[in-house]
């Protein structure tokens, strides 16, 4: 790990059920820590017991693998290396939409991606936001068809059915990564003929990828191998009779020819299911001593699938085939860092740290970036899971430690303390280890009590922080959770804790009226959260309220009037209006495109040029809320006001807070602008100070926003199901009655399986999958995401309405005053 | 019939003899209690001495419940006690506004406020300019804007009297954007404070407004038997150990009386220093000299 060009940190990404443990197991196994036989269902990876248990993966897990290559192999590799040694550190991540924030932690310590996708489902909904969460963190993608097997078994395609599956999944994944052209990263599309696509089935534990049969054809036609490859994909055809190359379909007599990839990457494949499995036991030897196979006695004894599986692994091993891949095509720290680095940290790209980040310098200060916490076995403690970006981190060392919410020369969310102890992450165990060096993954002990979830760690003073991360989902559901017995309260608060620290992604909060609050992504994670919180964080019976959403209020017209309001010693007035904030900038902000720390002038041309603001306006925003960085917006448009800047700082955390729970019934506002058209202050200090000038901001936001065409937002989830022609109908009727919408029905080519998109309301999606399988007979299975923000129409305010229902309802929950508070309760009379 | 009645400085009976008169007969009595405090009297001896109920007025009642205050006044007698001078703290200026609006008659009743008493210091109040309060500093607040009053003051060689922050009940920066009324402990700014974040604010400004050097007087618990003056540099005001609130600053103007000098030495632990001080600044905001005019030597 100190030749740091020598490796490869990687992350498995793929939409659920595509096979990413499966196909790690092959890895893990080449590397000799499970042994072959169990390869393909030990699931490794998938550490915790509802993880083995329901087969799907919640939780990351890292692996660190050694890995030998040939001479020949390494001569292949297009940046700096040193022997024939390599180390990939390999993280899999959860496929499941609900845990995408698993993913996103992933992404942050990783340069490269396995892309999994299964050749049958082809490109799904997740497939495509990961690959999206990839590119945005600059990771070099490869991608894995995998489960080819089943195309084989399964769906008897013909050979050039199955090329055109591959092609079209190839497409479909170049498509998305064109979507997101990223200057700096260069060309990252994928293509078979250049090795960074492997075709697998991780379950019988066999890949190739076209370069692998070109080493072989190339020695048997004395061509360049890198020519071979190019021949072995696309429209290449080989003609028999003439021994010639061609990228015509048919030869001059018309006669059809075989394509290359099917002649000669297929075909030998194709040869070996059909022997094998229509049990043509003479023809077996025949083939394996063509293809250099040699059984041992004992297997060659055995028949069918288990004989495939032998014989198939022995041809072309998966870890061969994944090693050569990772090894070849993904960057070394050091390559990746070098275009990472701007993207990865927040202050100027030209300062000691952003330069030995560039440069994955092992001798300059530390930058760590702790992605998540993962429990140890002593409890409630945690490993700091990170990367190491510059610099060395050892044992005993006195680090920063920055959350997110730090500021460099403040000190606020900083602590300095000493790592106890550094160690390596290896899948269900770790190794002690005494330091490591930039580019590797590293697990920190002793740091956990001091970062919430994640953080940077430094030595060097002035370091700004590493960019802090951007989940693609967001926590819109929740649960209010209470102790069964009362004596048990000081256990569920501190297993609360736990739980917010254990997941990236979950949200616990204490509601006014002191309700625990448990917000997750989806049900499944909801229940995976309350069932840790349950059985292990807190370990205590809990009381679990039925699910509800989180709206969020808004606005849907410039306020009819400018609302004023005094402070309380009357001698200060703030005059605003409030308007809507344009869908597209509010989500420009929310995922980070438009974000507080830019600099403000930068900032400003994107808001004019993007989406249409006046620049003098864009120039004058005070600052963004909830939480600094969320999509509202307070504007100066104030003309001379003296002292103006004396009372930012009261405004903003004023802002802040009303803007955190809103006037109609304390849910966050999202895309509100409040322009300050006046402000009016007394001379002296004493007297305009935050004790006048908070409540009146406060008031005066909420008095513009209640003038303003108040509205409620829900969330919408993306729903994506799968299934047979017969379970169609099913699906629209269940999704006819919970206001879902249909987006799309396509049958994807060359299988008998449907694709239905449709938007669904997270608040109609509680039981959701339920009455789907019941409907379908257990044929459909949901994936939902959470996609939009949508307006409800209808008046809030009216209780007869839908969405005055839903404020009525939650304004009793939560012990407010069951009428909303009219605009006249914040505004005062001139 | 509103009255405000001026409280004077410390004691109870710092009240004039017409307000106490007043008081006697008023119907209700409220004593504001948040803009400043009486140093030794409390609720209880005023209530004792006036022999009557006293209602105690914080910030919560005066600026957002003003309407029990003037409940039915146009009929009644209310006095609305004020530590100092009603008019000291502009604060209540609003309640006369809103007397106004509703029709009550309101008669003001002066006494002794800081303002004025700061005299015992021994400058002349003619020669103060401006004067500015000073709050307590945040992590990321820090007001600047009474730099550029005593840069005024000072240019124009005048005294400028700085009031200290008093926080007697207020509510913390969360509660208050929150709307919760959950008050932090009563803080009161000393002498070290003041004059630590003044040179502060220098720095960050550097126009030579003030410094190290500069010649001002610590007045603290003025009027009551503990008062206590003392003279001296800014510098030396960072150690000096105030004691017990309510304390206020002086910055001295450039252009000190020979009247003025001898009186506040007096309160100087180290004279000489002051002095030399004195001396020095008066050097400063010095118009340049104009140029000699040249002789003329044309015939």
């Amino acid at each position: 790990m100190d030749k740091v060009t020598n490796v490869r940190n990687m992350s498995v990404i793929a939409h659920v059920d595509h096979g990413k443990s499966t196909l790690t197991d092959s890895l893990v196994q080449r590397a000799g820590i499970i042994s072959a036989a169990k390869a393909g269902e030990a699931r490794f990876t998938d550490t915790r017991k509802d993880e083995q248990e329901r087969g799907i993966t919640i939780k990351s897990t890292a692996i660190s693998l050694y890995g030998e290559m040939t001479e020949e192999d390494t001569k292949e590799i297009k940046q700096k290396t040193q022997g024939t040694e390599f180390l990939v550190n390999l993280i899999d991540s959860p496929g499941h939409v609900d845990f995408s924030s698993e993913v996103t932690a992933a992404l942050r310590v990783t340069d490269g991606a396995l892309v999994v996708v299964d050749t049958v489902e082809g490109v799904c909904v997740q497939t495509e936001t990961v690959l999206r969460q990839a590119l945005a963190e600059r990771i070099k993608p490869v991608v894995v068809i995998n489960k080819v097997d089943r195309a084989l078994l399964e769906l008897q395609t013909t050979k050039e059915d199955l090329y055109q599956s591959f092609a079209r999944t190839v497409e479909s994944v170049n498509v998305v990564i064109s979507t997101y052209f990223d200057k700096s990263l260069g060309d990252v599309q994928v293509y078979p003929e250049k090795g960074t696509v492997a075709f697998a089935s991780g379950l019988h534990g066999w890949a190739f990828t076209i370069r692998q049969f070109a080493i072989r054809y190339s020695k048997k036609f004395g061509v360049d191998r890198e020519k071979m490859m190019e021949r072995l994909w696309g429209d290449s055809f080989f003609n028999p009779k003439t021994k010639k190359w061609t990228n015509k379909e048919k030869d001059a007599d018309g006669k059809v020819l075989e394509r290359a990839f099917n002649m000669f990457v297929l075909d030998p494949i194709f040869k070996i299911f059909n022997a094998i499995m229509n049990y043509k036991k003479e023809e077996i030897p025949v083939l394996l001593e063509k293809l250099e196979i040699n059984l041992k006695s004992d297997e060659k004894e055995l028949e069918g699938k288990a004989l495939l599986k032998i014989v198939m692994r022995k041809f072309l091993p998966a870890a061969d085939a994944l090693m050569e891949m990772i090894v070849i095509h993904l960057p070394s720290p050091v390559t990746a860092q070098a275009y990472r680095a701007e993207t990865l940290y927040e202050g100027p790209s030209d300062d000691p740290a952003c330069l030995a980040i560039k440069e994955c310098d092992p001798k300059s200060d530390l930058m760590l970036y702790v992605s998540k916490m993962v429990p140890t076995s002593d409890k409630g403690r945690f490993y700091a899971f990170g990367r190491v970006f510059a610099g060395t981190v050892r044992s005993g060392q006195k680090v920063r430690i920055q959350g997110p919410n730090y500021i460099p020369g403040k000190k606020d969310d900083l602590f300095i303390k000493a790592i106890q102890r550094t160690v390596l992450m290896m899948g269900r165990f770790v190794e002690p280890i005494d330091d490591v060096p930039a580019g590797n993954i590293v697990g920190l002990v002793g740091v956990d009590q001091f970062l919430l979830k994640s953080g940077t760690l430094t030595t060097y003073e002035n370091a700004h922080n590493l960019k802090v991360m951007k989940f693609s989902v967001s926590p819109v559901v929740q649960v209010a959770v209470d102790v069964k017995n009362a004596n048990d309260l000081p256990k569920l608060v501190e297993g609360l804790k736990r739980l917010s620290k254990s997941d990236p992604c979950v949200l616990t909060t204490m509601s006014e009226s002191g309700e625990h609050i448990v917000a997750c992504t989806g049900e499944l994670h909801l229940e995976i959260c309350l069932k840790d919180l349950e059985e292990d964080h807190a370990g205590i019976p809990l009381k679990i309220s039925p699910p509800v959403v989180s709206y969020r209020e808004t606005v849907e017209a410039e306020s009819s009037m400018t609302a004023l309001s005094k402070s309380p010693n009357k001698h200060n007035r703030i005059y605003v209006k409030a308007q809507p904030i344009d869908e597209e900038l509010a989500l420009a902000i929310e995922n980070g495109t438009v974000n507080p720390r830019d600099d403000f002038k930068v900032r400003a041309r994107i808001m004019a040029d993007d989406y249409g603001w006046d620049v003098t306006d864009a120039r004058k925003i005070w600052c963004f809320g909830p939480d600094g960085s969320g999509a509202n917006l307070v504007v100066d448009q104030t003309k001379a006001v003296q002292y103006l800047h004396e009372i930012k700082d009261s405004v903003v955390a004023a802002f802040q807070w009303a803007t955190k729970e809103g006037p109609i019934f304390g849910e966050n506002m999202r895309a509100v602008r409040v322009n300050i058209l006046d402000v009016t202050l007394h001379p002296d200090a004493i007297h305009r100070g935050g004790g006048q000038l908070i409540p009146t901001m406060r008031r005066v936001t909420y008095a513009a926003t209640l003038l303003a065409e108040p509205r409620i937002q829900e969330p919408v989830f993306l729903v994506e199901i799968q299934c047979p022609e017969n379970a169609i109908g099913g699906i629209y009727s269940v999704l006819n009655k919970k206001r879902g919408q249909v987006l799309s029905e396509e049958q994807r080519p060359g299988t008998p399986l449907f694709t239905v998109k449709a938007h669904l309301p997270v608040n109609e999606s509680f039981g959701f999958t339920g009455e789907l399988r019941q409907a379908t007979g257990g044929q459909a299975f949901p994936q939902m995401v959470f996609d939009h923000w949508q307006v409800m129409g209808g008046d809030p305010l009216d209780p007869s309405s839908k969405p005055g229902q839903i404020v009525a309802d939650a304004r009793t929950r939560r012990g407010m005053k069951q009428e909303v508070p009219g605009y006249e309760e914040y505004y005062d009379k001139l | 019939m509103l009255y405000l009645i001026g409280l004077g400085l410390s004691h109870e009976t710092d009240i004039t003899v017409r307000g106490l008169e007043v008081v006697k007969q008023c119907k209700r009595v409220y004593l504001e209690a948040y803009t400043s405090i009486l140093m030794t009297a409390d609720k209880e001896s005023l209530e004792k001495f006036y022999g009557r109920e006293v209602i105690l007025a914080d910030r919560e009642l005066v600026e957002s419940g003003s309407d029990t205050i003037l409940e039915n006044a146009q009929e009644d007698d209310v006095a609305f006690l004020v530590v100092g001078d009603p008019f000291g703290a502009t604060t209540h200026t609003d309640l006369v506004l809103r007397a106004r609006e509703l029709g009550i008659k309101y008669t003001t009743i002066h006494n002794a406020s800081v303002m004025n008493a700061v005299g015992a210091c021994g400058l002349q109040l003619y020669n103060f300019g401006q004067t500015v309060s000073l709050v307590f500093f945040t992590d990321n607040w820090k007001p600047d804007s009474f730099y550029d009053k005593v840069l005024e003051n000072r240019k124009l060689g005048l005294h400028t009297l700085l009031l200290l922050d008093i926080k007697v009940k207020e509510q913390s920066i969360e509660n208050m954007a929150r709307g919760r009324l959950i008050y932090e402990p009563p803080r009161y700014m000393s002498i070290e404070t003041a004059a630590s974040q003044l040179l502060e604010i220098e720095e960050i400004r550097g126009e030579n407004c003030y410094g190290p050097n500069t010649p001002c007087i610590a007045v603290s618990r003025l009027g009551s038997p503990a008062q206590t003056i003392r003279s001296g540099v800014l510098e030396e005001m960072v150690e000096y150990e105030s004691g017990a609130p309510l304390h206020s600053l002086v910055i001295l103007g450039n252009q000190v009386h020979d009247l003025e000098t001898d009186f506040i030495v007096e309160f100087a632990e180290n004279k000489d220093r002051l002095r030399a001080a004195i001396k020095e600044d008066a050097q400063n905001f010095a118009k340049p000299v104009p140029p000699p005019p040249e002789d003329d030597f044309s015939d």
